[in-house]
């Protein structure tokens, strides 16, 4: 099994070295939304007068371009391995589901730790922030959050039968997670169906770890809770996926 | 398992499949001995493609049951997949990376420790060695073609599942094609390909035609021939004849005594049907 996931996560290391163009927007696209950001909010000086603290929000949003991107990176290239029939043909080759989750999560993780580092190192250079002295919780939440994001990736994938119908399933899960995660409004100011939803927001969680350390000052311990949901949700998600992952149509 | 099952490499019995209202397999049965070419047959659209991600455990059947090499597709397709190899009717290979690239990454599956000796092996035998490490999408359709047979070949299989393997293939690549698949053939292995290229029917050792789902019939090639209609000519001394007969064979002597025609010949010339001819000629009636 570790033999395949491996060979699964070299293949797709391999096709990203290959391909420049999406490699390099890859890791562009989220430094600069980041330097948009930094510009929408200085251009906004008097807000600060509103109790409303930008940096606060510097990291959370960095947070959710991570999840955004590995999310629809992972939908879409699983889309077109089942559109091309590189996906059968790895079945027939020996390739179990769960290996190929697996290797699709490891093969991720590199460009989504790389995505990561990228966006933490320009929010801590742009926004008041000092992201090192809390650095072990934010990466692990960061990379906890990419590893739910190729989950429901994967998951999300099965519903999509070519790369057009990607495209419905992208605002299906980034505009109820930019509403409801606690990210730009407070849980607490939702609705109480709402609120109850908000905890199926996988977002909701990272948002809880990265706000207690940060925001809230308080240690990783006191935000374990969250952090062990954020993690058993992207168990849950690879599990569902490997699960749902059809050998063909 | 019984007789049949160790001496067919396939057997097929009342396999139904629909995708919704469409019946693309209904209540086929065949089966393919070991150690032969064995040629499924049909026009676009006729089930070849279905009853083969059957055979390679990638469709469940509605109806029916499907053994390869003795085991249940379905339910015993990890340990079938060890032992078979599969060509997609479309390259199903990575254009970003090379073939030897590829062949890596399925070879992998493997597990076996000379995977390095079979990639050159599998690369020679389609002559693809050259260019091993050029990405597939600066390669011809012939070439990316090739390098799917090679990833099919990589694990050397009992058995080969090639679907359409000759599809958009030049005339010159088709001849090569089937050098390989023969040669395969004589090493012990076993073929089962589908073509909707009526006249390759000849190379192989058997032949399905399948037609809407149904196998209208299964047999060496000769026999199907056997099966078409001949023109016979017959040179009198005061002119000639022609007759359109079914089976030559057995209606030429008939044909000669009861026109009284044996003391007066001069010649001969039996104008049989091509292969292709008679498969056609069955697809049609079908249609109609």
């Amino acid at each position: 099994m570790i033999r395949r996931v491996n060979a699964t996560a070299v293949r797709i290391n391999a096709q990203l070295r290959r391909d420049h163009r999406f490699l390099g927007l890859s890791l562009a696209v989220p430094l600069i939304l980041i330097f948009l950001l930094k510009y929408v909010f200085d251009s906004m000086p008097g807000i600060v007068r509103f109790g409303i603290n930008f940096s606060d929000y510097a990291l959370l949003i960095a947070a959710y371009l991570v999840h955004f991107l590995a999310y629809v990176l992972s939908t879409i290239v699983l889309v077109r391995d089942r559109i091309t029939g590189t996906l059968s043909r790895m079945f027939v080759s020996g390739y179990r589901r769960r290996e190929i989750v697996l290797g699709y999560v490891a093969g991720y993780a590199t460009i989504a730790s790389a995505q990561t580092a990228l966006v933490l190192v320009s929010t801590n250079y742009l926004f008041d922030i000092n992201i090192w002295r809390d650095i072990v919780a934010i990466v692990l939440t960061m990379l906890a959050l990419a590893l739910v994001s190729v989950g429901l990736g994967v998951f999300l994938s099965n519903f999509a039968r070519n790369e057009g119908q990607v495209f419905p399933l992208i605002p299906l899960v980034i505009i109820p997670t930019a509403l409801l995660s606690g990210m730009a409004i407070p849980i607490d100011n939702l609705p109480e169906v709402l609120q109850w939803v908000s905890n199926l927001v996988p977002l909701t969680w990272a948002v809880k770890v990265l706000k207690g350390v940060t925001v809230e000052d308080v240690s990783f311990f006191h935000v374990m809770g969250p952090f062990i949901t954020l993690v058993a949700y992207g168990l849950v998600l690879l599990f569902l996926a490997s699960l749902t992952l059809r050998e063909s149509e | 398992m019984n007789m049949n099952s160790i001496e067919n490499a396939i057997e097929v019995q009342g396999l139904g499949k629909s995708f919704g209202p469409i019946r693309a397999l209904d209540g086929v049965s065949m089966s393919a001995p070991r150690g032969q070419v064995f040629g499924l047959v049909g026009p676009n659209g006729s089930g070849k493609s279905t009853l083969i991600k059957t055979i390679c455990g990638l469709l469940g059947p509605d109806s029916g049951s499907v053994k390869v090499m003795g085991l249940d597709a379905m339910r015993e397709r990890y340990a079938i997949r060890r032992r078979l190899g599969y060509m997609p009717q479309t390259v199903s290979l990575y254009d970003d990376l090379s073939p030897w690239e590829n062949l890596r990454f399925f070879g992998r599956a493997f597990g076996t420790s000379d995977l390095k000796e079979r990639i050159q092996r599998s690369l020679e035998f389609v002559q693809l060695w050259d260019r091993r490490d050029d990405p597939l999408h600066t390669f011809s359709g012939g070439m990316r073609q090739r390098s799917s047979l090679a990833c099919a070949l990589l694990h050397e299989p009992e058995l080969l599942v090639l679907d359409e393997p000759t599809a958009g293939v030049d005339p010159t690549l088709r001849h090569t094609f089937w050098s390989h698949f023969r040669e395969l053939c004589d090493r012990g292995g076993t073929i089962f390909l589908s073509t909707n290229q009526m006249d390759e029917a000849m190379h192989c050792d058997r032949v399905a035609v399948i037609r809407d789902g149904r196998i209208l019939v299964t047999e060496a090639p000769e026999q199907i021939r056997s099966l078409g209609r001949a023109s016979i000519e017959i040179t009198l001394d005061d002119g000639r004849r022609t007759f359109e007969v079914a089976n030559y064979e057995s209606e030429l002597p008939q044909l000669l005594s009861a026109w009284g025609l044996e003391s007066r010949v001069r010649s001969i010339e039996v104008k049989r049907q091509s292969l292709e001819d008679v498969i056609l000629g069955m697809i049609g009636q079908e249609q109609k």
